[in-house]
């Protein structure tokens, strides 16, 4: 009986697929009209994008400081000022490689701050005209990104490349997160574990982030604080219970079933890094980096800035350290306002209408 | 004369100081349970910031309610006398007051002991993760100038008459029902931010008050 089986199934499913066969050619035939539809579908969305980004550039002026190109309505808008502010700023980051926004204009809508119209939709980035230069600028620059030029930077970074040098607010967050962040790897990193600051930063290949970035009690309180709901939805009640238990080989399973683990170090973090490299390989640091697509991004930033990947974690570590926040907010001249101000109060009880005679 | 003066708020004030000191020297040593020695059961660092800026709330209203209250009991027993006994003495007025106002100050330093000795055995005490510190000399200090501006504040205004008072409350309803009228006008017209900026950002009378109250930080 057991040998005949699978000749069975075989017999049933090749009667089952008989008429099917005979439908190949016309199958194939309606797969390829439909991609034919597809690709004249994508031809029209194609032309109604050029012609709507057409429509948006025409009748703009165009304003160029360096590389950066910006078309713009008629406007008081001060982007010619602001630009020639930010362009210095954008190539003493990028260096050579600043000169790809030639190819790549900004298209900006300079909007009228006491209208209630609706603004136009489109591509345009809008920015009310009466903007302050110094704003604009720094506006511009955050605009300036040319993540977009290396996908493996952008998806490390998880956010834009901001070309700026003067991030000791921005250190000074990574410092409290090395302090504070719930993660083994940053505060091992904190206490001047190279490896540990390379795993908190994702520069090497991250095999298993789960046990690399977190402890088990981190392991633990993330998964009941953080995704315990998520993961009860996707059926894994059970195991978020064990995880609960204490169990910490649940935790793990449960926690290298995510797609998306929440990395101990930030955006900021990691945008500090990119600063730390750049500043230290110097102006054609991001050429370099875009000429080398290989490796992982701890070794390709290292190679770039032309250390190694040790010289520079401890670099970015010290300036991460040397940014420490002032802890008590109390300016040096605080003590003496204050004291000035019991004494102003003090003669305004001096001088009080209590006794005066009328 | 200042003796007997600082005798006579003593007797007045002294239940307000008592627990005013007492309530200064807990604070900080409630405010660092977390902190606790035992590995298991400390917090994390960025919980034990998150439970100390929570407490740190207290200091700034402790030290309003302190002042408030010791700047009331300057001044009640005179108000209640109707000022005769000042009257009857053989000071000019300013130097009464100046009398009454340095008593008064003096009866705050117990608080402010009580605080500052309240941070120095809660820092000594708490076992911190790497990379935080404790600040109770800061602490203290920025509590005894919060303390010493809302008792001048306190004192002035209960110094004054009811009509200087009424003068006060009426001027700040004014900003607000300007404000309010405008908002509904749809006038653009904006008192309460800039009013409340001068008030409370330095240099600021207020501006002790505000900010991060922090005995542990980074």
């Amino acid at each position: 009986m057991s040998d005949r089986l699978p000749a069975t199934c075989c017999a049933v499913v090749l009667t089952l697929c008989a008429p099917l066969a005979g439908q190949i050619p016309q199958l194939r035939a309606r797969a390829d009209s439909l991609l034919v539809e597809w690709q004249l579908a994508k031809q029209f969305a194609d032309l109604q994008d050029s012609l709507r980004l057409g429509r948006e550039r025409a009748g703009r002026d165009t304003i160029r400081a360096g590389a950066l190109t910006y078309l713009v309505n008629r406007s008081p808008l001060p982007l010619a000022q602001a630009a020639s502010i930010a362009w210095p700023q954008v190539e003493r980051f990028y260096g050579p490689a600043a000169q790809a926004f030639a190819q790549r204009p900004f298209l900006i809508q300079a909007v009228d701050p006491d209208t209630n119209e609706d603004v136009p939709p489109g591509r345009a980035i809008k920015i009310l005209w009466n903007t302050e230069v110094a704003p604009l600028a720094r506006a511009l620059v955050a605009m300036a990104d040319l993540g977009p030029l290396d996908p493996g930077l952008r998806d490390w970074l998880g956010g834009v490349v901001v070309p700026r040098f003067d991030s000791g607010p921005g250190h000074a967050v990574v410092y409290v997160q090395l302090v504070t962040a719930p993660s083994l790897a940053a505060r091992r990193c904190y206490r001047d574990d190279r490896a540990a600051c390379r795993d908190a930063l994702s520069l090497s290949a991250m095999t298993d982030p789960a046990s690399q970035w977190y402890g088990p009690a981190e392991r633990r309180a993330l998964v009941v604080q953080q995704y315990a709901d998520f993961l009860r939805r996707s059926g894994h009640g059970q195991t978020v219970r064990s995880c609960e238990q204490g169990s910490d080989g649940s935790c793990l399973e449960l926690l290298r079933s995510l797609r998306n683990l929440i990395p101990p170090l930030d955006y900021q973090a990691r945008l500090t890094f990119l600063e730390t490299a750049v500043r230290v390989g110097g102006a054609e640091t991001f050429q370099r980096f875009l000429a080398t697509p290989a490796g992982t991004i701890g070794s390709r930033l290292a190679a770039a800035a032309r250390v190694s990947q040790d010289s520079l974690v401890e670099r970015w570590r010290n300036d991460v350290l040397a940014a420490r926040p002032t802890p008590v907010p109390l300016p040096v001249l605080g003590a003496w306002v204050a004291l000035g101000w019991i004494v102003v109060f003090g003669t305004c009880g001096l001088r009080s209408s209590r006794w005066r005679v009328s | 004369m200042f003796r007997v003066v600082l005798y006579g708020q003593w007797k007045w004030s002294r239940i307000v100081v008592i627990l005013g000191t007492v309530a200064g020297f807990a604070l900080p040593i409630l405010s660092v349970q977390g902190a606790s020695s035992d590995p298991t059961s400390a917090m994390k660092a960025g919980e034990l910031l998150s439970v100390i800026q929570s407490w740190g709330v207290l200091y700034p209203v402790l030290a309003a309610a302190i002042g408030l209250l010791v700047a009331i009991a300057t001044w009640a027993p005179d108000h209640r006398g109707r000022h005769v006994l000042a009257l009857s003495l053989p000071l000019p007025r300013w130097r009464y007051v100046l009398l009454r106002f340095a008593a008064g100050l003096v009866l705050l330093v117990p608080t402010m002991l009580g605080v500052l000795a309240g941070a120095v055995l809660a820092s000594a005490t708490a076992t911190l993760p790497p990379g935080l510190e404790t600040y109770p000399v800061a602490l203290a200090v920025r509590f005894a100038l919060a303390l010493g501006v809302a008792y001048a504040v306190f004192f002035a205004i209960s110094a004054g008459t009811t009509r200087t008072a009424g003068i006060i409350l009426g001027i700040i309803g004014a900003v607000i029902v300007v404000q309010v009228v405008a908002s509904a006008a749809g006038i653009e017209l904006d008192l309460t931010n800039p009013v409340q900026a001068v008030v409370m950002n330095w240099p600021g009378p207020l501006a002790i008050f505000t900010g991060r109250w922090m005995l542990i930080d980074v």
